[in-house]
């Protein structure tokens, strides 16, 4: 099995190389590591080795010879004897009747920036028929559209030298057009082997133009449809269950900022009128298993912690997710504010403040359920049910958006379950 | 506390430094007898001879080079590049070499070179000698840039320069060399890496580099008697950048311009800017705004050259648009 002896690509950017000389003759034995020819690229002039044991044969391209890279130049066969030399680089078209025609050539284009082939998708005229330059010529897939390809020239298409559906190397020839209307327009596949040019290579000059390219564009923005606001008011609003939507229907302008938060809190009118168009908002959940109880003698004995309201009171403003959070403790006879920071076990008592959250724990009344309607605070209501609890949410609208109070109650429901879990 | 310019507070950390630790020596052009073009190393050479304070030929990449491997080597030098704009003759030896040296050798050799240079326009010296490039160099992974902003910052942080164990560049403003500035007597380091606040408030916060903190202070100034309190931030070095103190501060007051005399784009208010919204994005009630030079070559014409940097005007109009929450760029 003879090996082939290629051009070498020794630079990042060479696409040829010049044979400077041969250091073997035809026939000569070579073994691998030999010397078998000098090339110079841009950079340097480099001695090419022999890769296997024999002969060289079929030597293709002369010294002083510039050879693509990739091309190849001789074989190393078994025995001296050569067999049929491989086509030289600039062998002349044998006179067969399909031999390429005199032209232009046009080459497969490149349309993309790391593209290195392209799909023949269709040719767009026959062989033979006359083309002008702005004319499509053919259609090209790439990885990312489909494009057609312009003549670049007058004349007539005198070959096509890649078949449709065909993966075409960028710059390969694929057509010629000539000047004179072709006798035999010849028609062939590149499979059959890229042909050298004959004239001087010109690549299609015309801009090719995307014809079935389909960027896809975003769906557009309705106009109108989004409130300015900055990014600190829509948090503010949303922290406080305030609709941005009122300002804009009480006419004020846009963007909102925070400054804008403090009007919308204090829009008496609009806020009566949303309580009376939204209702308000009561939730409740069951808890079948008493875990609170358990928790709050463990962090007596193992914590020292035998206040339960700071307890209740942590798990409250923890299950608010916000941050530090005030919470407002009421129980039979006794009314006492904290706040908690949402990570630790407990919250702190303090003196004064503005309770962000009410709970009202009502374990240890007869009372099962209750219905109190919106107070000036979201209110959380523990009564007993069962072996368990009931906790019962409830808020005006415009306090908390319905999805925040769900998550609300879950979360607290769910520490009241498993209080370790808080810790964790 | 005595008063003292720029220029003094520099010669004087210099002079500290190179009388505590013999290995400190200073390189370039113009910097023995000539003291350089701005009188900064006036008496250096005089007290510590030609073999300390090393004039050399013009050839800023030759004696960057030098430096570069006397750093390699066991010194601490102290190159001085006459203008910032001659920053691009050296940047091989600044960027691929003293930035990378430590990283390349896997950790064995240090290169403990401080490159002394300076930025600011409006000097009347044209497009080639009024640059301000230090985002050019905080680009490159491996350097530390710091940007003193009064002589105080300069002699704090010129000594931290010298003393740490990696290549430093520090940008001077060419204009406040005869600037004064309470200065203490003895020994002080500023550490890198922790901004100044250098006057609190709750309204908007000026973050400035360099000659800029001065412009922001100024800015705070107009924008007090209109009744708005700002907050004047001074990141001192922008690599390493405190970056926890600029987003504190931008969470607290909810509005945020950063004003440095680098072209604006894809410069440091940028970077700065973007970390903001990137960090305290849902506590901004304003985009933070980039107020840097225009992107221009700096023209020679006095008229052009005062309108292409920051003004303290111009700051404190910003900002009032920004606190009365007007559209600052219309959607």
């Amino acid at each position: 099995m003879p090996l082939d002896v290629i051009m070498p690509a020794l630079g990042m950017a060479q696409d040829t190389g010049l044979i400077v000389a041969w250091h073997k003759h035809p026939g000569e034995a070579v073994a691998v590591g030999d010397v078998l020819f000098e090339v110079e690229t841009d950079k340097a002039t480099m001695e090419v080795e022999a890769q296997g044991d024999g002969f060289l044969t079929g030597v293709a391209a002369e010294a002083g010879q510039e050879v693509p890279v990739g091309q190849v130049i001789a074989q190393i066969s078994d025995s001296a004897e050569a067999p049929a030399p491989a086509p030289a680089p600039d062998a002349k078209p044998d006179a067969k009747p399909d031999a390429i025609p005199e032209g232009d050539t046009i080459i497969m284009p490149t349309l993309g920036m790391a593209q290195d082939s392209g799909l023949l998708v269709r040719w767009l005229k026959a062989p033979g028929d006359a083309v002008q330059a702005d004319d499509p010529l053919f259609e090209v897939e790439t990885d990312k559209s489909t494009v057609e390809v312009a003549a670049g020239q007058d004349g007539f298409l005198a070959a096509t030298l890649a078949d449709e559906g065909e993966d075409v190397p960028v710059g390969q020839i694929i057509a010629i057009i000539s000047a004179e209307k072709p006798a035999n327009p010849v028609t062939r596949s590149a499979a059959q082997g890229s042909v050298a040019p004959k004239v001087v290579e010109k690549p299609s000059q015309a801009p090719p133009r995307a014809s079935v390219a389909k960027p896809e564009h975003p769906a557009p923005i309705a106009p109108g449809g989004r409130i300015l606001a900055s990014p600190k008011a829509r948090r503010l609003a949303l922290e406080q269950g305030l609709d941005l939507a009122r300002l804009v229907a009480a006419g004020h302008a846009q963007p909102f900022h925070a400054s804008d938060i403090d009007t919308l809190r204090a829009m008496p009118v609009a806020s009566a009128q949303t309580t009376a168009a939204a209702p308000a908002r009561r939730l409740t959940a069951e808890i079948a298993q008493d875990g609170f109880a358990a928790f709050a003698d463990w962090a007596a004995q193992e914590a020292g912690i035998s206040d339960s309201d700071a307890l209740l009171a942590g798990l409250a403003a923890a299950s608010l997710g916000q941050g530090d959070a005030t919470i407002n403790v009421q129980a039979f006879e006794r009314d006492r504010l904290f706040v908690g920071d949402g990570t630790q076990a407990t919250a702190q008592q303090v003196p004064e403040g503005q309770p962000d959250l009410v709970l009202r724990d009502l374990r240890f009344t007869a009372i099962t359920a209750l219905c109190l309607g919106p107070e000036d605070q979201p209110v959380l209501t523990l009564t007993r049910s069962g072996t368990g609890y009931a906790v019962t949410f409830e808020c005006a609208a415009d306090q908390m958006s319905a999805p925040r109070a769900i998550a609300v109650l879950s979360a607290f429901a769910g520490r009241m379950q498993q209080p370790l879990r808080h810790l964790l | 506390m005595r008063e003292i310019t720029l220029s003094q507070a520099v010669n004087e950390a210099l002079a500290e430094e190179m009388r505590r630790d013999p290995t400190v020596f200073i390189i370039g052009e113009d910097v023995a007898e000539a003291g350089t073009p701005f009188k900064v190393l006036s008496g250096l050479v005089e007290e510590f001879g030609t073999h300390r304070v090393v004039d050399t030929p013009i050839a800023e990449p030759g004696f960057t080079g030098i430096a570069v491997g006397a750093a390699m080597t066991g010194t601490r030098p102290v190159v001085d590049l006459m203008f910032g704009d001659f920053l691009f003759l050296i940047m091989d030896q600044l960027c691929n070499q003293a930035a990378k040296t430590h990283y390349m050798s896997g950790g064995k050799l240090n290169v403990p070179l401080v490159l002394r240079t300076n930025l600011g326009a409006t000097r009347r010296s044209a497009a080639q000698h009024s640059q301000s490039l230090h985002a050019l160099v905080a680009h490159i992974p491996g350097l530390k840039v710091a940007l003193p902003s009064s002589a105080y910052e300069a002699k704090g942080l010129m000594k931290t320069a010298i003393r740490d164990n990696n290549p430093v560049v520090i940008f001077e403003d060419k204009l406040m060399y005869q600037e004064k500035a309470p200065v203490p007597e003895g020994e002080f380091l500023i550490p890198f890496g922790v901004a100044n606040v250098l006057r609190e408030g709750h309204d908007i916060t000026l973050i400035g580099t360099s000659s800029m903190v001065q412009v922001c202070a100024k800015a705070a100034d107009i924008l007090a008697k209109d009744g708005i309190s700002a907050e004047v931030i001074d990141p001192r070095t922008i690599v390493p950048l405190d970056e926890a103190a600029l987003v504190k501060s931008a969470k607290k007051t909810s509005r945020v311009i950063v004003v440095d005399e680098g072209h604006q784009s894809f410069g440091v208010t940028s970077e700065i800017a973007s970390r903001i919204n990137e960090k305290a994005f849902y506590h901004l009630d304003a985009p933070a705004l980039r107020m840097g030079a225009m992107d221009v070559p700096v023209p020679f014409s006095p008229a052009l050259e005062d309108i292409t940097v920051p003004t303290p005007e111009g700051v404190a109009e910003a900002a009032r648009k920004l606190v009365r929450g007007e559209m600052i760029h219309a959607a």
